[in-house]
């Protein structure tokens, strides 16, 4: 319990530190802030449009007020308004979260799906056709970058072939079956990568655990081998992968972001992308910190997992 | 190496167009010429032209110098300013320097795309940007690697004799710390180019990156997708040579840093040489022995060739006998054991004798067959006890899958019943709190009196100890060999106990296998054999014995390896008796009395 707890305290403070890392960028940063979001291709900005801009974002005041009353606005789950269109920050990270939130579960799911089952044959068949073949293709996977995927799965699958949708979205109360249809190919663009990192991981896992004593044990005692595999070997290779998991969520996340552009799903790609274009600090500011918390909850999710599957992190 | 020699040249080649560039003759990578636009490969534009006129070719060789230029720039700066960080955070310690490379990891809370994004809103877009954050990104991982490293490489004794010899800190740091620090840093090096020219086309990609026209590849791939359906191959153009670099320098990396970690692969399993087709032409020599050993020979596939750790090895066991096998590290004595119960390790095969056990051989036994004896008829005890019991899972759970795998027909309360008298029967003292205790709650001799216990779960009629006491304390020791002697004096089982030292074969055994290098060199009554060694190296054994009243003596010399044993006998070169005749002839196990066999030539004149 008191690991629990400590474990969520190191969230919440780091959730904190990276609140007002966001915070505090826009100051850290030469100049004028107000002057710095405005100024585009080299000419200077209008001064009376800075004035406007600085009062707005509260600049003029000092800096602990505006710490404070920072602060202030997440506790009330107030991260703003945009600078283009005076739309509440909030509202629209609330509107679009889910759908992205969506992406990611189908992306993780796919993933483990396909790297477990695949990792743990590899490994239990080390050196054989199945086991070259995969590491081979893991090794190029991990070498595609997200987007190239994505791009090469429209050009592929919808442009030529013409057996998938280029992209888009249709809610799911609209037409479930056109909505998974759409989910399709973002999942598996982004699942991609993350299958290679999770298939070696398992597979090294795996490989490790064969190797324990505990296993020549259990072999000693004539235990049968699927059972073998179930109790013994995966209990305890999945835990690093869970581990790797977690780690690997922040490209999994970054990914997202890529591959919503790509297929035009109506995450929170899209009003991230057009805010670091239009220099909307507020948008921008809002969006990362969700992604970031969301990032850093999924690592908490993990370790208390963790714990579950390992009883000697709970005492440790 | 070999692994690295193609990755290392697609890499070479790559870099090398990158430099030269300029120097190539390529039409002008941002020159436009509309009235061309999209048009096919033609001479002097080898892969065509792209939506504007510009020549492709020379846009993805320009591009890779945009993205190579920018991937280089941020890890050097970032392994420079990194490394720098870690040395002096490592070398110093104390509170503040360990923040101060920990503050760094803060850039991990982060997913790098978005504070990548971050980073772009405040400074607008462009390749210095570009550089700035990646530097940023990469930062942290190269301060952890060297401070883990200066943390690891202060405690070697080198580094403190220099320091006892009054050279300056940064002197150390330079000439001795850093050079330790060298190849995991390159390792990171070369994952941090790999990981910036995705992160940078990613970036392009967006149009947040490089800025157009600069020939990149991610702007390549951005422009394409609007012309996909009429030029599908300027995608693919950009797309390849993205791929090709980023898998090339992963394998590269990959190769080096299993260059620099040697473990080797073992070989595949080969199939038996015994023919398996003519089962029981050799039946047990002798009915009273439980089990009967028949010039075993075991082969281990190493990638140095294959190497014989068990030669013609012949033992046996009665019922209410102990057979201590005794022999230094790498006599054998172990794969003996393993090989008994089947579970050699996939590389060593059985390739001559035969392992009678229940009138069956043991060698040829199919595997399901072998499986219900294992932890049945015969059950094996482990040297370290820690490590051979799972971590995972409750006591309880452990010793019931082994009744659960010979009687599954008991029921999950029965079953619970009986382990509680098991962990009774093994002297632990409260029986239903240990039930549902995990390995790590509990000490090294409750540990092993757990796995006595599960040994005894099916009343073997023949248990194997391995070294069963050698991880243990002196006192917990003298206990677990009391338990073992009791043991088989109540049920009348047949042990074969394996260990390296004398003084604690001579509480338990009574009878005695001597091995080394591979060979069976002394057998006999325990009582016998340790009152009038035979072997020279029985008799150094015992005189290195700690126990005796005299000086204990070493043997000189180590184990002969067994890629290189001896022509003659393979204690010759360690022998103190050893005369000319003993390097030429392997001598052979013979009768010295009745129930005493050795293999030297001089016994007889001991």
């Amino acid at each position: 319990m008191i690991w629990i707890a400590r474990r969520v305290g190191v969230s919440l403070a780091l959730i904190w530190v990276v609140a007002s890392i966001v915070f505090l960028a826009l100051h850290v940063v030469p100049g004028d802030p107000a002057e710095l979001l405005l100024s585009a291709g080299g000419s200077a900005p209008d001064p009376a449009t800075v004035a406007d801009l600085r009062e707005k974002l509260g600049l003029d005041r000092p800096l602990l007020t505006q710490y404070a009353s920072f602060f202030q606005g997440l506790a009330h789950a107030d991260l703003g308004t945009s600078l283009v269109d005076d739309y509440p920050v909030t509202d629209e990270i609330a509107r679009r979260l889910p759908r992205t939130l969506e992406l990611i579960a189908a992306a993780t799911l796919l993933s483990l799906l396909m790297a477990i089952p695949t990792g743990t044959y590899a490994a239990l068949h080390r050196g054989g056709l199945f086991d070259r073949l995969m590491s081979g293709s893991a090794a190029l996977l991990l070498a595609v970058p997200v987007f190239v995927v994505g791009t090469l799965l429209v050009l592929v699958l919808a442009q030529t072939l013409h057996i998938m949708p280029a992209g888009g979205y249709v809610p799911w109360a609209q037409s479930p079956a056109q909505h998974l249809v759409l989910l399709v190919m973002p999942a598996l663009a982004i699942a991609q990568g993350l299958t290679a990192v999770l298939f070696r991981m398992t597979r090294a896992s795996v490989l490790d655990v064969l190797s324990k004593d505990f296993v020549r044990t259990a072999r000693a005692k004539g235990i049968a081998p699927a059972r073998i595999l179930a109790r013994h070997v995966l209990r305890n290779a999945l835990t690093p992968v869970l581990t790797v998991l977690g780690l690997h969520m922040g490209a999994l996340l970054g990914g997202t972001v890529l591959v919503e552009y790509v297929f035009n799903w109506p995450g929170l790609s899209t009003p991230l992308l057009n805010a670091v274009d239009a220099r909307d600090y507020p948008m921008v500011m809002g969006i990362v910190l969700t992604i970031s918390t969301l990032f850093l909850l999924i690592n908490l999710a993990m370790d208390l997992l963790y714990a579950v599957l390992d009883p000697r992190i709970r005492t440790g | 190496m070999k692994r690295a020699i193609l990755p290392g040249g697609v890499v070479v080649v790559i870099l090398l167009l990158a430099v030269l560039a300029p120097w190539l003759g390529l039409p002008d990578p941002v020159r436009q010429d509309v009235a061309h636009r999209l048009t096919g490969p033609i001479t002097g534009h080898l892969l065509g032209r792209d939506e504007f006129g510009r020549d492709v070719l020379s846009r993805l060789i320009w591009g890779a110098r945009t993205s190579l230029v920018v991937a280089f720039a941020s890890a050097a700066i970032a392994g420079v300013l990194g490394t720098i960080l870690g040395l002096i955070g490592g070398w110093f310690r104390g509170i503040g320097a360990m923040l101060a490379v920990r503050s760094m990891d803060v850039v991990l809370c982060f997913p790098p795309i978005l504070l990548a994004l971050l980073i772009v809103t405040l400074l607008g877009p462009g390749a210095g940007t570009l550089i700035m954050m990646l530097s940023l990104l990469f930062l942290p991982g190269f301060a952890r690697v060297t401070y883990a490293e200066v943390l690891s490489a202060r405690r070697h004794e080198y580094v403190e004799a220099v320091r006892a010899l009054g050279a300056t800190s940064p002197r150390i740091l330079a000439r001795t710390i850093l050079p330790n620090v060298a190849g995991p840093v390159l390792v990171q090096l070369s994952l941090a180019v790999a990981a910036a020219v995705a992160l940078e086309s990613g970036l392009s990609f967006l149009g947040l990156g490089v800025v157009p026209p600069a020939p990149s590849w991610g702007l390549m791939i951005r422009g394409a997708r609007a012309t996909m359906e009429q030029a599908p191959l300027l995608l693919l153009w950009p797309c390849a040579a993205l791929t090709v670099t980023i898998l090339a320098m992963n394998l590269l990396c990959d190769a080096v840093r299993d260059a620099a970690d040697p473990r080797g692969h073992p070989a595949a399993a080969r199939p038996r040489v015994i023919d398996r087709l003519l089962p029981g032409l050799a039946p047990p020599a002798n009915p009273d022995l439980v089990l009967e050993m028949q010039g075993l020979t075991v082969e281990i596939a190493t990638p140095r060739g294959p190497i014989r750790p068990v030669r013609d090895v012949s033992l046996g066991v009665r019922a209410g006998e102990t057979l201590a096998i005794v022999g230094e590290s790498g006599s054998g004595k172990s794969i003996t054991a393993t090989a008994i119960m089947g579970l050699l390790p996939a590389a060593a095969q059985p390739v001559a004798g035969h392992i009678w056990f229940a009138e069956r051989d043991l060698l040829i036994l199919p595997e399901p067959a072998l499986r219900k004896l294992r932890g049945g008829a015969m059950a094996m005890v482990f040297q370290d006890p820690m490590s051979s019991l799972n971590p995972v899972l409750r006591i309880g759970e452990q010793i019931g899958e082994a009744i659960r795998a010979h009687t599954p027909a008991l029921g999950a309360a029965a079953r619970r019943t009986r382990a509680r008298s098991l962990l009774q029967r093994v002297g632990i003292a409260d029986p239903d709190q240990r039930l549902t205790a995990y390995p790590h709650e509990m000490s090294g001799g409750m540990r092993q009196r757990v796995m006595i216990a599960m040994a005894l779960a099916n009343s073997p009629r023949l248990i194997i100890a391995d070294e069963p006491t050698t991880a243990l304390d002196v006192t917990v020791q003298a206990q677990i060999l009391d338990l073992l002697a009791d043991l088989k004096r109540d049920t009348g089982t047949a042990m074969i106990f394996i260990s390296h030292s004398l003084g604690v074969v001579g509480e338990i055994a009574d009878r005695v296998a001597v091995m080394y290098a591979g060979h069976i060199v002394e057998q006999g009554p325990a009582a016998a054999v340790f009152a009038k060694p035979l072997h020279p190296y029985t008799k150094a054994l015992l005189d290195a014995a700690p126990d005796s009243d005299a000086m204990p003596t070493g043997i000189p010399g180590i184990v002969p390896s067994p890629h290189h044993l001896p022509a003659g006998c393979s204690f010759a070169p360690r022998c103190a008796r050893a005369i000319d005749a003993c390097a030429a002839t392997a001598p052979p196990l013979e009768p010295a009395t009745p129930d005493r066999l050795v293999r030297c030539l001089r016994w007889a004149s001991a």
